[in-house]
């Protein structure tokens, strides 16, 4: 492994943090205590820690929407806090409680998604596109899964940004799984990192998407190559999930459910199980640190919660909602 | 005054904002060569950096205007054709529109999309339509349509600059007409109506070519029947406060526009006329539009569209 020390923790810490936030959303779902649909990421949280944990807070991230990109945003350093209270549909939302989980963190360089499948190659074109002039090494981290490569925007947002060279990560989670449709019925070719490769994009494939370390090692010399005006980088993780496309559907594999044999093999292959296995062996961590970092995320999760639960809904009136749907006026344009 | 026909009025506006601030940029297809007058040689003066050519994509297109627009650049995306912007209305009409409001009204998006409309050129449906009637529906969005040069300047200059996501369909059937326009770079109010013609029996509201029909029915029933011509401009919002104040004084309204008859600005504005100022009406309110069919290609689309022969019998219908 070629990743330093300091790297290394940072990418088992937020692992760990990933795993508990996931399984919290998933429980509070169960709970009722969220609104909305959620798409839990268990099972597939190695590639979003490694995606988020090498961007700065003036990068711009397009987080996967497994897990609402929980995942990639607490690995970016952002406080996610404002995102489960958002879930709840309480006023101290990233977004005043009015996108529940289509939302954004302008703050934070995350916006502008929405619930359309491959929709994150719209805005991430521009986003690149402004990257690239801003001058700063601005890079764009742009999330998608499997199904986005079906999409025509995936097509063009890919054309564009080899065209232009732009400073953009496109990283699939290739899950093989879109809701229940198999990526190997729906996509003629092994890898889909095929269709980037065939624009003249440089492309990785990350064969084991549960190995986090295995995932950094493919993002950070991309995420270099963009910030120095290499341009972009086409990653495909391969990854499992571990539970149904979204919570209260079937977990099925085209139209029959997933045998009971890949459940348990998949188990053998959790990214938290992966990554505490290689860090006892090589001696990176040992028990005691690991055990302080379940300790520190368990407390982080607990706070998130109280948050959320303590935080009011609010009602405002239709006349102050209708007032805030275009931006006020510019004063002081010459 | 120095008069310029209405495509190199937007012309003027667009190179004024580009010269003023750098952030502003137009994205398109084939605008450095200039399919539409209106961005024709200004890649010699900003270069392809500013007046960017893409290939046929219209969604990554927009999308570098979308996602440039929230880092805080000032583009205006060219679909050339307007209907061209329904390929990629998710992204025109849903994301940029709703994002701001839904995401905390925190972070503007401010970007102008444009494109060509006009029936009655014999280039059949996908050339010719309408899309206000859409792209009104929208929440977010504000849908502008100037309809005279003066207009066309104040209003893109004004779109530029202001924060909203703004959608400007211009008809090509006023592209080449000429009228007075400002050298000096001006702002016209995105969201109110202006009043063409004053008059006193009826209100006529008309944008585009059928503003110019309506005010040539105007001038051949001067004398007879006083019309009042309102250019709505602004589709979304509407601008009631004006057209009801209109009516205030004439008690009764026509309303052109060639967009379809069904589910658009006329039959908007009869609702709300009907709903706010039930009282204020002497006679039916009459609706000339496009009716509900594909829009032929060929010389039927000149007796199926509102044309001024129309526009005179409805004026004479709700004044008999």
């Amino acid at each position: 492994m070629d990743l330093d020390i300091s790297d290394t923790r940072r990418l088992f810490t937020n692992l760990i943090r990933a795993d508990k936030f996931g399984k919290m959303m998933y429980s509070r779902m169960m709970q009722g205590k969220l609104i909305g649909f959620y798409h839990p990421a268990e099972g597939a949280i190695a590639p979003g820690v490694a995606a988020g944990s090498f961007l700065t807070d003036d990068d711009i991230l397009f987080p996967h929407h497994r897990g609402h990109g929980i995942t990639h945003m607490l690995s970016k350093g952002i406080d996610v806090k404002p995102y489960i209270a958002e879930h709840a549909g309480k006023s101290t939302g990233c977004c005043a409680g009015r996108a529940a989980w289509h939302y954004a963190f302008p703050e934070h360089n995350v916006f502008g998604t929405t619930a359309y499948i491959g929709h994150n190659f719209v805005p991430c074109t521009g986003f690149g596109w402004a990257a690239k002039r801003n001058g700063r090494g601005q890079v764009v981290m742009n999330c998608f899964g499997d199904g986005a490569m079906g999409t025509g925007r995936s097509h063009e947002g890919l054309l564009l940004s080899s065209n232009w060279q732009l400073p953009i990560i496109h990283f699939c989670e290739n899950n093989g799984l879109s809701i229940f449709a198999e990526v190997e019925e729906m996509h003629p070719t092994e890898h889909l990192s095929t269709v980037a490769q065939g624009l003249n994009i440089p492309h990785v494939i990350v064969e084991d998407g549960q190995d986090v370390f295995a995932i950094a090692e493919a993002v950070i010399p991309a995420i270099e190559r963009a910030r120095s005006g290499g341009g972009p980088t086409f990653i495909e993780a391969k990854c499992l999930r571990f539970k149904e496309h979204d919570i209260g559907n079937r977990d099925l594999r085209g139209w029959t459910p997933r045998e009971e044999s890949e459940y348990a093999a998949m188990l053998e292959r959790d990214p938290v199980k992966v990554a505490t296995k290689r860090v006892l062996d090589e001696s990176l961590l040992s028990q005691s640190e690991i055990d302080q970092i379940h300790e520190q995320a368990e407390r982080e999760v607990d706070e998130a919660v109280r948050f959320a639960d303590e935080s009011p809904v609010e009602s405002p009136l239709e006349a102050e909602l209708l007032a805030d749907v275009y931006p006020p006026k510019k004063t002081g344009v010459v | 005054m120095r008069e310029l026909a209405f495509v190199n009025a937007i012309r003027e506006a667009i190179q004024q904002e580009m010269r003023r601030d750098e952030k502003v940029f137009v994205v398109g297809q084939d605008v450095r060569g200039g399919v539409y007058p209106h961005t024709l040689n200004l890649v010699d003066e900003f270069g392809p950096e500013r007046i960017v050519d893409t290939p046929i994509s219209e969604s990554a297109m927009h999308g570098t205007a979308f996602g440039s627009a929230l880092l805080g650049y000032r583009p205006i995306v060219d679909f050339m054709f307007a209907s061209t912007a329904m390929t990629v209305f998710t992204e025109t009409a849903v994301m940029t529109g709703q994002q701001y409001f839904l995401h905390g009204s925190k972070r503007p998006a401010p970007l102008v999309m444009t494109g060509a409309w006009g029936i009655g050129k014999r280039t059949a449906n996908d050339h010719a339509m309408p899309i206000h009637g859409y792209y009104s529906r929208a929440p977010g969005l504000r849908v502008v349509i100037p309809s005279t040069p003066y207009d066309a300047k104040g209003i893109f200059t004004a779109a530029i600059r202001d924060d909203s996501p703004v959608m400007i369909p211009w008809c090509t059937g006023v592209m080449m007409l000429k009228g007075p326009v400002p050298e000096e770079s001006y702002e016209l109010p995105l969201d109110k109506a202006s009043i063409k013609r004053e008059g006193s029996d009826v209100t006529v509201l008309a944008n585009s070519e059928q503003l110019q029909f309506a005010l040539k029915v105007a001038d051949k029933l001067s004398g007879e029947i006083s019309m009042e011509v309102i250019d709505p401009i602004s589709f979304s919002p509407i601008d009631m406060e004006t057209i009801l104040n209109s009516l205030e004084k004439t008690n009764r309204l026509v309303i052109v526009d060639e967009d379809w008859e069904m589910g658009g600005f006329a039959a908007t504005v009869a609702a709300r006329v009907v709903d706010e100022a039930f009282d204020l009406l002497d006679a039916p309110v009459k609706r000339v539009c496009f009716p509900n069919m594909p829009i032929p290609g060929g010389f039927m689309e000149d007796y199926l569209r509102p044309n001024p022969e129309k526009i005179e019998r409805a004026v004479r219908d709700v004044c008999a």
